[in-house]
């Protein structure tokens, strides 16, 4: 087991876990008004993404 | 508190807060916007007088081609730190720090900005980071140009990475100034004053705040690499090591541009406000003004490449570039028509704020139009790095936001103090200013076009080629006095005024924003009752378009026929 | 449950939200708005900082014909691991995650579940920096090296200060909580909070994109 395939197994888990649980947070709050929860939506959209790009890098489909 | 069901009504001494007591929190670190915009107006000034002399140091070398009084590193010196200190420490400040703080929360009803302690936090960044600035000279001063150049600033003297400092902190309280305005139009108007019942200086600001918030902080990261490298070796611009020079002029034009539009733009408030009340008639074209300043807030990010014409960059963006440019002349055009249509049929009166504003007109507009000479890519291959460009841009910072803040001053400092300058040295002052601005700089022009190069110490070389080259060298300097005997008459005329002006009362002059409805000067908390805004405050033959006003018996409507009283204006 | 001033989702119209501010505390209400509105501003001006080293970066990676660049002695040097580098992304993350249920634990009045989240949320933020001083001792490159580690390190370097303000502005926030500065109503340093922490992630996902997937 090298440290390179730990490292990618728990960014795997660990993707997997953040994006889904942002995701359905992101699901739940989709009805907030304001401009602060507006905000907050976005962020939480983009750090969802974040973690598919974790998971592409994980997978080699992006990266070196 | 009871639930209101639409308008917010605010009772007699709603949120006032206790008055401060004591020396150093009245005059010293205040959170009064008024008492800021008094302290950026003194420490503006007196690096005014700084960034002048050295001004006056470059037209004394300059009498004699083969350099009359300094050495070429010295003369490198001089420049850059005369175009440093005037554009952040000097123009900036005045225009931002000084007019916008005073006049904006008055205007707009409000008892002061959005975050009193962020607006003292950014002046006293101001006298530090000048200081910081002009400790340079003592190390070596940066020498290549208030736009220092890598490889060239990468090699300067020490005094370039204090430049680096000073310049990075002034951007800081830039970007906070920018910041707090922003809010404050945005959220503390009175009650009624929607967006386009606010008066046009306001606009102006908020226009300007905008830029400040958005552009400045490129700055910062274009000058944090500068330091990186020079401090640390980090190679972001050196091309031996894989750096490039032209990402620094990427990085500064892409602030430095819309930095020239965060000068001008109060300007162009002043001017907006100033016209209307002195021909006695309604601004015309309101909206296009107010939109056109946003216009050109935005647009003004889209053309920072047309100062790199000649850089090197990728040469197809210099269409784009110029595209851009040109278009950014239309905004500006049609504030300069609406101006005219103001003042056209209207009863003029020649107060020095007046002869100000009129004389902005003629000076801003010959230098908006040489301008558009330079962004023409032909035309700018043969004018970049000449007097041409000196010429222009002194013509529009010159004689556009100095004007316009000297314009700025006159008509407001009775507001802020209760007494109103002197009017004959107001208006020697400024036959003074606007015939040295224009002696010396007009023949800039045919200089620069026949090859005279800038940020040259000697001009040998072009004297041969032109033999008029040393007579109107002497000329310029010569006329260019007059602008340190207007400068030095106006703040004679200031601290004179201060002790024996003419007391000004609430309105001397007429006009109907909502600042000339409350005492000379304004009690710390402005407004004992917010007023409620009904209209646009332009409409000289309306009653005004208050509710609820402190004042309401001395803040008259003035009928449209009626001239200012005599005595408001001396001669 | 009492009124609260939040929306609840699916339920609440504006003017509803606005009916209770107005009962809750006008002024209040009034300064908040100046606040969140100021704040957001200076998040924005944090991205432009960020923007502009971020078009450093990829000018001067455009201006060379290889990436990684070749340095002197003809040696083109590595490209970053991405493996550590996306587990330590997902460490940053995760705390993005803790911190959004911080806050809606302060929104339901749990004020233990509160503080749990924002203690993870803080350890995984001191994590996310053992990380990036891990990584930085183990790389080749050096920051004055070459412009592939300068921009490297003043990027990343730029963003691990954010995060460590952002710990210390946390930690405050948990003792500002402890001692009673906020209420259940009155919240707005937690918000601050909360939007910057998530605005340091996801600037952490453009540069782990720009840096290790590029």
């Amino acid at each position: 087991m090298s440290a390179a395939l730990i490292e990618r197994g728990l960014a795997f888990i660990g993707a997997l876990v953040v994006g889904v649980t942002t995701t359905v947070q992101l699901k739940n709050d989709w009805n907030s008004t304001g401009i602060d929860n507006a905000v907050t939506k976005l962020l939480l959209g983009l750090m969802a993404f974040g973690c598919v790009l974790v998971l592409l890098a994980v997978f080699g489909v992006l990266g070196g | 508190m009871a639930v209101s069901s639409g308008a917010i009504h605010h009772d007699v001494e709603d949120h006032i807060h206790p008055e401060p007591e004591g020396f150093i929190r009245k005059y010293i670190f205040s959170i009064d916007h008024k008492v800021i915009a008094f302290q950026y107006f003194i420490t503006g000034m007196v690096f005014f007088a700084i960034a002048g002399l050295l001004a006056e140091l470059i037209r004394a070398q300059l009498l004699k081609p083969e350099g009359a009084i300094m050495s070429n590193a010295a003369y490198n010196g001089v420049y850059s730190m005369h175009g440093t200190a005037m554009v952040w420490m000097v123009i900036i400040p005045l225009v931002t720090g000084a007019l916008g703080n005073f006049i904006m929360p008055l205007q707009i009803g409000a008892r002061d900005v959005a975050f009193p302690w962020l607006n003292m936090l950014s002046f006293w960044i101001f006298p530090v980071a000048g200081a910081i600035l002009f400790a340079s000279f003592l190390v070596g001063a940066p020498d290549a140009g208030w736009t220092e150049y890598p490889p060239i600033s990468l090699q300067g003297p020490p005094g370039t990475t204090l430049w680096c400092v000073a310049i990075f902190l002034i951007g800081i309280s830039s970007t906070l100034t920018g910041l707090n305005f922003m809010v404050t139009v945005a959220k503390m108007r009175a009650p009624g004053m929607t967006w386009t019942r606010m008066p046009l200086f306001t606009w102006a600001t908020f226009a300007t705040a905008l830029i400040n918030m958005v552009a400045t902080v490129a700055l910062s990261g274009a000058l944090l690499a500068l330091f990186l490298e020079r401090v640390f070796g980090v190679p972001f611009y050196d091309p031996a090591r894989g750096g490039s020079p032209i990402l620094w002029q990427h990085m500064f034009w892409f602030y430095s541009h819309p930095a020239v539009y965060i000068m001008i733009l109060p300007a162009f408030g002043v001017i907006s406000e100033v016209l209307p009340v002195f021909a006695r008639k309604p601004i015309f074209g309101y909206r296009l003004i107010a939109f056109s300043s946003m216009a050109i807030a935005i647009l003004g990010f889209a053309v920072w490449a047309h100062h790199m014409f000649t850089s090197g960059m990728a040469p197809w963006l210099q269409l784009p570039f110029m595209i851009m440019t040109m278009l950014i002349g239309i905004p500006t055009g049609v504030k300069i028509f609406s101006w005219l249509a103001t003042v056209w049929g209207g009863r003029l009166h020649f107060s020095t704020a007046m002869l100000y504003a009129m004389g902005f007109l003629v000076t801003f507009t010959f230098g908006g139009i040489t301008g558009v000479f330079l962004a023409a890519v032909p035309a700018d291959l043969h004018e970049h790095g000449t007097y041409f460009v000196v010429a222009h841009f002194h013509y529009v910072v010159g004689g556009g936001a100095v004007m316009g803040f000297l314009a700025a001053v006159f008509f407001w400092f009775p507001k802020a103090t209760g007494r109103l300058l002197d009017e004959r040295m107001g208006k020697l002052g400024f036959w003074l200013f606007f015939i040295g601005l224009n002696g010396t700089f007009f023949p800039m022009h045919f200089l620069g076009l026949f090859g005279m190069p800038r940020r040259y110490a000697t001009y040998v070389e072009f004297a041969k080629i032109f033999p008029m080259a040393q007579f109107w060298n002497i000329f310029e300097s010569i006329m260019s006095l007059g602008m340190v005997a207007a400068t030095g008459l106006l703040i004679f005329n200031v601290i004179y005024s201060l002790k024996w002006g003419k007391p000004s009362g609430i309105n001397p002059w007429g006009a109907r924003t909502l600042e000339w409805t409350i005492s000379s000067p304004p009690p710390y908390y402005n407004f004992k009752k917010i007023p409620t805004v009904l209209g646009l405050p332009y409409n000289f033959d309306q009653p005004l378009p208050y509710r609820n006003l402190d004042n309401e018996q001395d803040a008259i409507p003035v009928p449209m026929t009626l001239a200012p009283p005599r005595t408001a204006v001396g001669v | 449950m009492a009124a609260t001033t939040v929306a609840q989702p699916g339920h609440d119209s504006a003017d509803d939200v606005r009916a209770r501010y107005e009962n809750v505390d006008h002024a209040y209400h009034e300064q908040r708005e100046n606040r969140l509105l100021g704040f957001l501003l200076f998040l924005v001006s944090d991205v432009i900082l960020f923007s502009m080293f971020i078009f450093a970066y990829c000018y001067l990676r455009n201006s060379v014909p290889n990436w990684p660049p070749i340095v002197e002695g003809g040696r083109q040097l590595p490209r970053f691991d991405v493996n550590f580098a996306a587990f330590n992304s997902v460490v940053l993350f995760g705390s993005g995650a803790t911190m959004h249920f911080a806050m809606e634990s302060w929104k339901h009045q749990n004020r233990q579940g509160f503080f749990r989240w924002l203690i993870a949320t803080i350890v995984l933020g001191i994590g996310f920096l053992g990380g990036q001083a891990y990584e930085y001792g183990s790389l080749a490159i050096s920051w004055a090296g070459s412009t592939m580690g300068a921009t490297f390190f003043t990027l990343t370097g730029m963003h691990g200060f954010h995060v460590f303000i952002g710990v210390i502005f946390l930690c405050v926030l948990g003792l500002q909580a402890r001692s009673g500065v906020y209420t259940e109503s009155k919240y707005f340093g937690l918000t601050a909070g909360t939007l910057y922490w998530h605005f340091v992630d996801v600037i952490w996902v453009a540069l782990f994109f720009l840096f290790y997937l590029w």
